[in-house]
């Protein structure tokens, strides 16, 4: 209990810690790209503690419990997620699980930006929730592929088959890792699939009326949220980590692809974005999962 | 049942270029009313003017345009020295011509970032600022100053070019040319902003027409109208250069003609480097102290082709020493006040940012 404790305490800190630092990596990288100088990379923590000293503006019982639903929500599906040899929950970290814990979070943050009731917020968590539906369908479709070769859905046990099997999904099933990557784009909010974040647009959509406090939290809800979708596609498909390490390279190596790719792409429109993502990656995760069931088969 | 919520797009909005208010009434995704609110930037200029002799407007006018404010400086000039007749001497022509193209590019560059900041192509303006920027150097050298530069004065330019500027300018022309490529590939090649922008914003000629518009959304619509072309100032009629036309009539075909105007621009610079002759820079429109300036009674509407489109003056004199009443004709001012109000309904909301930016919105222009 108490190491379970510790651990589940242990991943929060690194999961915070870890990601706030590439997100201000990740900045300094963009601003290179620009042919600017960018921030220093220890910016975000900078921007996260500072707003949490601030004052913040409520609208209302729903716009407040929504910020700690989606934080709440966030960090329970955090404690799901293996780190290499950092397991808070051996044996229960099912895919579905962490699916269903994540929309909690997600369904608090829309509450409470819709709570706030400014029409931009409402469009952003609408285009939200459109978006989902495209990048999720490709997704789920590639999952099943996975799971019907390993014969489980545990995030973990995935992990260590890759491992003990001596080859990562990436590369038996690069067809699926290519549709997990795109729709991992579309979770992270990553350009072109950035439809609900769209500040020329909607000023930012569902963020447009946070500040002080609010701002910080979901600043630190967007950082927990970043480390679960991409800590997923690192175990389900590079293999997750024998070690902590190995796990946040593998990390850094998939969160720097997606910051790339997304400084050189502008934004689609939310109906282009679900149009792509019923073509291709559709198509594709189609393709995989026939290539499992028939060629691949059932892993012995 | 259909239920029409009320957007507002600016003063502050990363969408709106300046301090402008565009309130949008949308159905759904769509706007179906749309009304420009402005008056947030307004400084009182035209009044502003009437209270400064003629010599003291040369610093408050390029402050109505950020991007190019030397369009100013030229009208300004070109209309005093309708109503005094004077002759400018031959090389102002045409330091005046490479003041005026340099500024073409720079307002080109930040108008093809704005494409990018409007589609979230955030490398694009980042580049072209940049790149902007070593423009604003020539200017800092060439007038002293990188923005506002008060160079084109009435009877010439203020002072002659500086030492080894030719060859900085050739030298930012080969710079600009290479990247060029560059900016291509990353904007008009995208796939992403071709399919965004093709078909976005279609603007008939007769509507441009009807309202007033000019510059790169009427050559949009296949009419080569170009002020350089159709009514030449300063040199225009001595250098060889094309208008690039498109018959599409839309975003993509209005934001692409400004980058090829931006390689006529630079041929145009060329030329320019080669032909300037030597001699005097500027000759004095009125004896006695630059203050005490007195232009002789009369109207004049002197106007030049701007990056954004006809850009003019109406100046009417009383013969004192002050104006006595300065009209602006801002380019944007048809399709910033009336193309919002008529063009614009129809459009979706996650395309109104990039119809003002290739409609080549400036809120100066029409609170000035």
């Amino acid at each position: 209990m108490i190491i379970t404790i510790l651990s589940a305490i242990a991943l929060l800190i690194l999961a915070f810690a870890y990601t706030v630092t590439l997100e201000g990596i990740a900045r300094k990288i963009e601003a290179r790209i620009h042919r600017r100088c960018g921030p220093p990379f220890w910016q975000n923590f900078i921007d996260i503690f500072k707003s949490l000293t601030k004052h913040s503006i409520s609208h209302g019982f729903i716009f407040d419990f929504g910020v700690l639903m989606a934080l709440g929500g966030t960090i329970a599906t955090v404690l799901f997620i293996p780190a290499g040899n950092l397991v808070v929950f051996p044996g229960l970290d099912n895919v579905f699980v962490i699916i269903y814990l994540l929309a909690i979070g997600l369904l608090g943050m829309a509450m409470s930006a819709v709570g706030s009731g400014n029409p931009n917020a409402s469009i952003g968590i609408g285009r939200a929730l459109t978006q989902m539906l495209g990048y999720e369908l490709p997704f789920m479709i590639v999952l099943l592929g996975v799971f019907f070769h390993f014969r489980t859905s545990s995030l973990s046990e995935l992990a260590v088959l890759q491992n003990s099997g001596g080859t990562y999904n990436v590369l038996i099933m690069p067809i699926g890792a290519v549709v997990g990557f795109v729709s991992l784009m579309g979770m992270l909010g990553k350009k072109p699939f950035d439809t609900f974040i769209a500040p020329a647009e909607i000023a930012s959509g569902p963020l447009v009326e946070y500040s002080g406090k609010y701002l910080g939290l979901l600043m630190t809800q967007h950082a927990f949220g970043t480390f679960i979708e991409i800590g997923l596609f690192v175990n389900l498909f590079l293999g997750g980590g024998k070690t902590i390490w190995e796990f946040l390279l593998k990390f850094f190596l998939v969160y720097f692809l997606a910051v790339i790719i997304s400084s050189i792409m502008p934004r689609f429109r939310v109906e282009q974005a679900v149009k792509f993502y019923w073509k291709w990656p559709l198509i594709l995760s189609f393709i995989q999962v026939v290539i499992v069931v028939f060629i691949m088969g059932r892993r012995v | 049942m259909s239920k029409e919520v009320k957007l507002f797009i600016g003063p502050n909005h990363p969408g709106m270029h300046g301090n402008a208010s565009v309130h949008l009434y949308v159905e759904g995704d769509t706007v179906v009313r749309s009304r420009l609110v402005p008056g947030f930037l307004h400084r009182g200029f035209e009044k502003l003017m009437e209270r400064r002799t003629w010599m003291q407007n040369l610093a408050l006018i390029p402050r109505i345009c950020v991007p190019e404010p030397d369009i100013n400086e030229m009208v300004y000039a070109m209309a005093i020295e309708a109503l005094t007749k004077v002759e400018v001497p031959e090389r102002a022509h045409w330091i005046r011509m490479l003041i005026l193209e340099l500024a073409r590019i720079a307002s080109h560059l930040m108008a093809l970032g704005g494409i990018g900041g409007s589609t979230g192509l955030y490398t694009m303006p980042n580049w072209t600022l940049a790149d902007r920027d070593l423009i604003l150097d020539i200017f800092e050298k060439i007038t002293g100053a990188r923005i506002y530069h008060m160079y084109i004065v009435p009877g010439g330019v203020r002072k002659d070019l500086p030492e080894g500027i030719k060859a900085d300018i050739l030298k930012l022309v080969d710079y600009i040319e290479g990247r060029s490529e560059e900016f291509e590939n990353l904007l008009l090649k995208n796939r992403i902003i071709r399919t965004r922008t093709k078909g976005l914003g279609v603007l008939t000629r007769e509507d441009a027409l009807k309202l007033g518009i000019s510059g790169v959304a009427l050559r949009a619509t296949g009419l080569p109208n170009d002020l350089r072309k159709i009514a030449p100032y300063a040199r225009y009629d001595h250098v060889q250069f094309e208008v690039p036309t498109a018959t599409e009539g839309d975003a993509f075909a209005r934001f692409t003609l400004k980058y090829y105007e931006m390689g006529q621009s630079l041929r145009i610079l060329r030329q320019i480097v080669e032909k300037i002759p030597d001699g005097p820079v500027n000759i004095r429109i009125s004896e006695g102290s630059a203050l005490r300036w007195k232009v002789p009674a009369g109207s004049v509407y002197a106007h030049v082709e701007s990056s954004r489109g006809e850009y003019g003056y109406f100046v009417v004199s009383d013969g004192s020493e002050r104006p006595y009443r300065i009209n602006v004709r801002g380019a944007s001012f048809p399709q910033g006040l009336y193309g919002i109000e008529k063009l614009l309904p129809g459009t979706r909301i996650e395309d109104v940012a990039l119809w003002l930016a290739t409609m080549d919105f400036c809120p100066p222009e029409i609170d000035r």
